[in-house]
């Protein structure tokens, strides 16, 4: 009986202490109940003891999370005090937003990524976590390097010459592209070698630049393993060997450098003549207009973006810091190799970021495909007609849906 | 039954469609409905015009063409081998020697397998580094491995496909045929080997033509399943080798666009059904054929 009234009254102080200092976290990522648990216990717990702000965490489906930021805006008032979210997320609500330019941050962010949270006039979001994809080598490949390439920089001839090295030297194909049905290819079309090599991934869909592309890819593909087109990920080919070099999502090649960590390293996917394309699947943190606590917010942001939370979050959920520092503090092992390789490419000087369509039909990845499918693997001729009704056909999909073009074509 | 009953369920005449009718509902809710949806879903827009949209871009589909070629090619080559392989199985099943039953339960294996992990199996066999590749340079045949599923040797691709579906498929084709020899009466076989027909004689004409009626259905069942082929296709020769029940597929599950995916259900309902007249058209049985 005692021992419960002590407890009480320690509860009951608790709460006190915490009165005034509690805010609300509204997030449209971890929202799956294993990964909310996670924020909860092992980001949100630390940090309330350590500057006794409590945060109550509520995961929100994208609908929800607009329908509540732009009302609590309308009204004037609200009670959500802090936002995290996907870049598209935040388009969505951007009047509701407040100029997070002056929060402090717990580390390095590259330039390339801070600057896609500048929308608006303002910096409306601080960059959390990135998802990716990258390329990753076998060890073995690196003799066959060609002379004079960096290999955390390479460009997209240097990749061609390597690959043809290695055919020269092995009599086999060892650079491995996934083709298969349930591949992630056309983000390869639409996110890499588009924008690597015309600066769009739209606008530029039937230009010059972009049949000198096919015409490079037809190339390309002569030193692609002839299997590529039942592969839906990389990671079995990388251990078994059929593939020495292989692009794909970071989730999708973790398993072979988990198995054989030694074996590999994650390397920056190549630059084209327009620079080095690549997605970013970017989610950041944000705080509303009427937050009742910007002071808190903004804590909590410098606090989640300090290495230590950065590694938490990506052994917790796997999504790859923004940090520059969180890179090194990974454990050694596959998520240190993907780390590594994951922020040299966010931090390339040549970036060109591309995001993910939103909104449009997904019509729009059969047409990356198809056009893949007829020059690349049927190994028709580059027609420059059919790229013309491809691409009206894409615009189409954005036109229907009234999307607007997503980066970088679109601003 | 008691009369009370009887007289509900009307009389005795009646009784064979109260039998039936389970399967009947069963029917009419599981393939009935979505068939007729999916017709629906093919000749009309979301906002409820009719429209032959879906078709003409089904038509105008790059993969189109490819997936139409391929899915007949793959049924042709199919079925008759198919059909051969499973009649001298089921020969040998039903030739009642010791022991030849032991061979309806081997040949029967593969029929418990789904055609996706059927799919799988055969590739583990024909990868780059797969069983066959490393058979053949143990025994110092090859030098390197040789690439079965290529895009750039679509001919072998297409084999791989064919093994994979010949081992998975034969045996629903041999039990119908087994069943079918076993209906066959001893008479006739006594009264052939009585006027000297023996061996190959007695097959070609006595057995195949009281087989017919089974063959007809066995036809008629592999052939539909041979149009719709599509797991095994998808796990050997992923996006190589295109056929019409894959698309139907993509579009639904990938590219989300339903209509565009019923168009080609439809299709291959319509060959399905041009198929099933050519073989009850030109395959009649003997036994109609003399009662007619």
């Amino acid at each position: 009986m005692k021992k419960l009234s002590v407890l009480a009254v320690a509860l009951l102080v608790g709460a006190f202490a915490g009165l005034g200092q509690k805010i609300t976290w509204m997030s449209t990522q971890f929202v799956p109940i294993a990964e909310a648990e996670f924020v909860r216990n092992e980001i949100l717990a630390p940090f309330a003891e350590a500057t006794g702000i409590e945060v109550e965490f509520i995961g929100a489906e994208y609908a929800e999370f607009v329908s509540r930021v732009t009302a609590e805006y309308e009204a004037g008032k609200g009670e959500i005090a802090v936002l995290c979210a996907l870049h598209g997320d935040f388009v969505s609500v951007l009047d509701a937003l407040a100029d997070v330019s002056g929060v402090p941050v717990g580390g390095t962010i590259s330039e390339t990524l801070m600057k896609l949270g500048q929308m608006g006039g303002k910096q409306a979001y601080i960059p959390l976590m990135q998802a990716t994809y990258l390329m990753v080598a076998n060890k073995k490949a690196l003799e066959y390097l060609p002379e004079g390439a960096d290999v955390w920089a390479l460009t997209y001839d240097d990749l061609l010459q390597w690959a043809k090295n290695i055919y020269e030297a092995t009599g086999m194909q060892k650079l491995g592209i996934p083709a298969g049905p349930k591949s992630l290819l056309h983000r390869f079309i639409h996110g890499y070698l588009y924008p690597s090599f015309t600066g769009y991934q739209v606008l530029a869909f039937d230009s010059g630049a972009a049949v000198k592309m096919w015409e490079y890819m037809k190339e390309l593909w002569q030193y692609v393993n002839p299997a590529a087109p039942t592969w839906d990920a990389m990671d079995t080919p990388l251990l078994s060997e059929e593939v020495w070099i292989a692009w794909d999502h970071t989730a999708r090649v973790k398993q072979a450098l988990i198995e054989r960590p030694d074996d590999f390293i994650a390397i920056p996917s190549p630059a084209g003549p327009a620079g080095r394309g690549f997605i970013t699947v970017l989610a950041g943190l944000g705080i509303p207009a009427t937050s009742p606590d910007p002071d808190a917010a903004a804590k909590l942001i410098e606090y989640l973006t300090t290495p230590e939370v950065q590694v938490k979050i990506l052994q917790g959920v796997g999504f790859f810091p923004v940090v520059a520092e969180a890179a090194g503090a990974v454990p050694s092992g596959a998520l240190q190799i993907l780390a590594k390789g994951v922020s040299a490419q966010a931090a390339s000087p040549d970036a060109i970021v591309s995001f993910i369509p939103g909104g449009i039909s997904d019509e729009y990845k059969k047409i990356y495909k198809d056009t893949f499918f007829k020059f690349v693997i049927k190994g028709e001729p580059v027609d420059v007609e059919f790229l013309r009704s491809q691409a009206t056909r894409l615009r189409e999909l954005y036109l229907e849906a009234g999307a607007p073009y997503p980066a970088p074509d679109g601003s | 039954m008691n009369t009370r009953l009887r007289q509900v369920l009307g009389t005795d005449t009646f009784l064979p469609y109260w039998l039936l009718l389970p399967t009947l509902i069963f029917i009419g809710i599981f393939f009935l409905m979505p068939l007729f949806n999916a017709v629906i879903l093919a000749f009309r827009s979301d906002e409820g015009v009719f429209t032959l949209e879906y078709f003409q871009r089904m038509v105008g589909d790059v993969r189109f063409i490819e997936a139409l070629k391929y899915t007949f090619f793959l049924a042709l080559t199919i079925v008759p081998i198919q059909v051969i392989t499973a009649l001298a199985m089921a020969l040998l099943v039903n030739a009642g020697f010791r022991g030849s039953r032991f061979f309806l339960y081997i040949f029967a294996l593969p029929l418990g397998i789904s055609d996706l992990a059927a799919g799988l199996i055969w590739l583990s066999i024909f990868t780059q580094h797969g069983f066959l590749n490393s058979i053949l340079y143990s025994l110092g045949i090859i030098d390197k491995p040789i690439y079965y599923i290529s895009y750039q040797n679509i001919g072998l691709t297409f084999l791989a496909v064919v093994a994979a579906e010949h081992w998975r498929a034969t045996a629903i084709v041999m039990v119908i045929l087994v069943a079918g020899l076993q209906m066959i009466s001893k008479d006739y076989l006594e009264a052939a080997e009585v006027l000297g027909a023996r061996g190959w004689k007695k097959i070609w004409y006595v057995i195949l033509p009281l087989l017919k009626p089974s063959l007809q259905s066995a036809l008629i069942i592999r052939t539909i399943f041979a149009l719709q082929t599509f797991a095994v296709v998808l796990a050997l020769a992923g996006d190589i080798i295109p056929v019409l029940a894959g698309e139907a597929y993509f579009w639904h599950f990938f590219y989300r666009n339903s209509h565009i995916a019923s168009a080609y259900a439809v299709l291959l309902m319509v060959i399905s059904i041009g198929m099933t007249w050519f073989y009850l058209k030109f395959l009649k049985s003997r036994m109609e054929v003399i009662r007619g």
